[in-house]
């Protein structure tokens, strides 16, 4: 059994940063044009509840108190996270079907779709017994 | 965590269909007055650089209130990161560490504004356009750096790989370094062949556009837009601004005003008495006259004029037949004498048969002086079909449209022909 409970949303994770091959200005601006109106899409839909771009900077810490800091990857990497979208839709398949309808997966981005988990379900049963 | 409210989310469509490209250009010519003109490849890489940012910021955050000032701070910032890392790693280069110390002390070095944009502009347009390059080179760069278009792009148009075009382009870069080309508009006293030189490559670009002998048609109607629109900056400079300039915008807009015409639904060539003249895009030919008015202002008549006045004879006449055939014919004899090149005697030779019939047409063709240059031509046998089949001597006709056939380059051309042939 899954312990956690989901909410009603959904996480949009994007991955692969790697713009930069050729792409001419005008075919940037038209896959920018795409993008976008997949999103003003989200928003007329009522669902999109948040989207945060990330830099493709940063470090990686790792080890007992951070022992290790290092560049990490996150430039021109198929996998980094360029960003995500926050949906407010409470079914996964239908997460899914927008994120299938997102115009950069042409361009070989990926789209993690996670659930947002709330409370785990054990904290939750505890709440609602003491309730 | 900031949620973008929708109401400061601006729409994609209310950008410009061709921010990107228009800024690019602008940002080009702006970071190379404030790198020289042997930074070119690094001003390149750094405002493609700074678009990529835009493409992963906008659709996030919306697009910001003036795209085109979030875009110029972006390829600043791009360009400073950029030169502070190079004097990390050349610590002792005093040329670098100058370059950088420059750029931090003054973030904005100069005013942006309008007049900035065009004189940065017209600078890159004297660079890429210098009499030290070769013309395909000059082509090649001034679609990437004035103009936008990728490496790919170029190619399409011009029926090359892209690779041959990156090659040209690096090519281009190391001659400007090597020649260390300043980027100044020319002095008054080199100005006007410097001038000639940019316009002669600019009508060649825009030709490459027209004439659809080869490549994807969108982007060669695109290099006959860019060309118009590289003219235009010229004919609006003080520097620059003068008749012979206003006469090429002049040519070059009666001429784009019936691309789209010339050929049918099925994309077979029409001739210019077959072209659904309604189709044709009289803002433009309105444009043109304007222009060929402007050019009237001094004395000297330029080949631009005349062949801005033979176009629009053609362009503001209502049919075949109300066109002035006469006017068109004595402004090709004054384009005989001011350039004497087998072609401009062929296009005479087609005026002159309209008034005076085909065997005047043909015994024009025999007079031509180089004629034999002109037979690897296709249009040159085509016009002489063409004569020959108007005095219903068939066979002769039949040979030259096969000739002309085989000689030509595009399909269209080549069905235009064959349907010329299958009506002798």
């Amino acid at each position: 059994m899954n312990p956690q409970i989901a909410t009603d949303e959904h996480l949009l994770l994007i991955r692969g940063t790697h713009w930069n091959q050729g792409l001419s200005p005008a075919e940037l601006q038209r896959v920018m044009t795409d993008f976008y109106a997949w999103v003003d899409g989200l928003m007329q839909g009522g669902v999109h509840r948040g989207a945060q771009p990330l830099v493709e900077e940063g470090k990686l810490v790792t080890g007992a108190r951070g022992a290790s800091v290092t560049d990490g990857v996150f430039a021109e990497s198929k996998e980094a996270i360029a960003g995500y979208f926050r949906l407010g839709v409470a079914s996964l398949d239908e997460a899914v079907k927008l994120a299938q309808a997102c115009p950069i997966l042409a361009y070989g981005a990926q789209i993690e779709v996670r659930p947002v988990a709330d409370l785990c379900r054990p904290m939750a049963e505890v709440k609602r017994h003491g309730a | 965590m900031s949620e973008p409210a929708s109401e400061t989310v601006r729409q994609a469509g209310e950008i410009a269909g061709d921010l990107f490209r228009r800024e690019s250009a602008r940002l080009v010519a702006m970071l190379v007055g404030q790198f020289g003109t042997h930074r070119l490849q690094l001003a390149e890489d750094v405002v493609q650089e700074a678009l990529v940012r835009a493409l992963q910021t906008w659709p996030y955050r919306g697009v910001p209130d003036n795209p085109a000032a979030w875009l110029t701070q972006a390829a600043r910032n791009l360009a400073l990161d950029h030169l502070r890392r190079e004097q990390n790693w050349n610590q002792k280069q005093d040329g670098i560490a100058f370059e950088h110390e420059r750029w931090a002390a003054s973030p904005s070095p100069r005013e942006e504004n309008a007049d900035t944009f065009t004189d940065d502009t017209l600078r890159l347009m004297f660079v890429c356009f210098h009499p030290q390059l070769s013309t395909e080179v000059q082509i090649a760069l001034a679609l990437r750096t004035l103009c936008g278009l990728s490496p790919a792009e170029i190619a399409a148009a011009f029926l090359t790989t892209e690779a041959a075009i990156a090659k040209r382009l690096v090519r281009a870069r190391q001659r400007i370094r090597e020649l260390a080309l300043p980027f100044v508009v020319p002095t008054p006293d080199e100005l006007p062949a410097r001038l000639d030189g940019v316009l002669a490559t600019l009508y060649l670009l825009f030709n490459e556009g027209y004439r659809a002998s080869s490549g994807d048609r969108l982007v060669r109607e695109e290099l006959c837009h860019e060309a118009i629109r590289l003219a235009l900056l010229l004919a609006a400079h003080p520097a620059t601004r003068q008749p012979r300039v206003h006469a090429l915008v002049a040519l070059m807009l009666f001429n784009a005003a019936r691309l789209g015409a010339r050929t049918d639904d099925a994309g077979q060539l029409l001739r210019l008495h077959e072209q659904d003249r309604s189709s044709w895009n009289h803002a433009m030919i309105a444009r043109g006259a304007h222009y060929l008015a402007l050019a009237s202002s001094g004395d000297a008549v330029s080949e631009y004029h005349l062949q801005a006045g033979i176009a629009g004879c053609h362009s503001t006449a209502t049919n075949e037949s109300s066109t002035d055939w006469p006017r068109i014919l004595d402004l090709y004899d004054k384009l005989v004498r001011l350039n004497p090149s087998p072609i401009v005697a062929l296009n005479r030779s087609v005026a002159l048969a309209r008034i005076r019939g085909p065997a005047a047409g043909l015994a024009a063709l025999d007079a031509i002086p180089s004629r034999g240059t002109l037979n690897g031509y296709s249009l040159y046998h085509a016009v002489r079909g063409t004569f020959h089949a108007e005095l219903g001597q068939k066979n002769e006709a039949i040979q030259h449209f096969r000739r002309a056939e085989n000689l030509a380059s595009l399909p269209s051309e080549r069905d235009f022909l064959s349907r010329r042939i299958r009506e002798c």
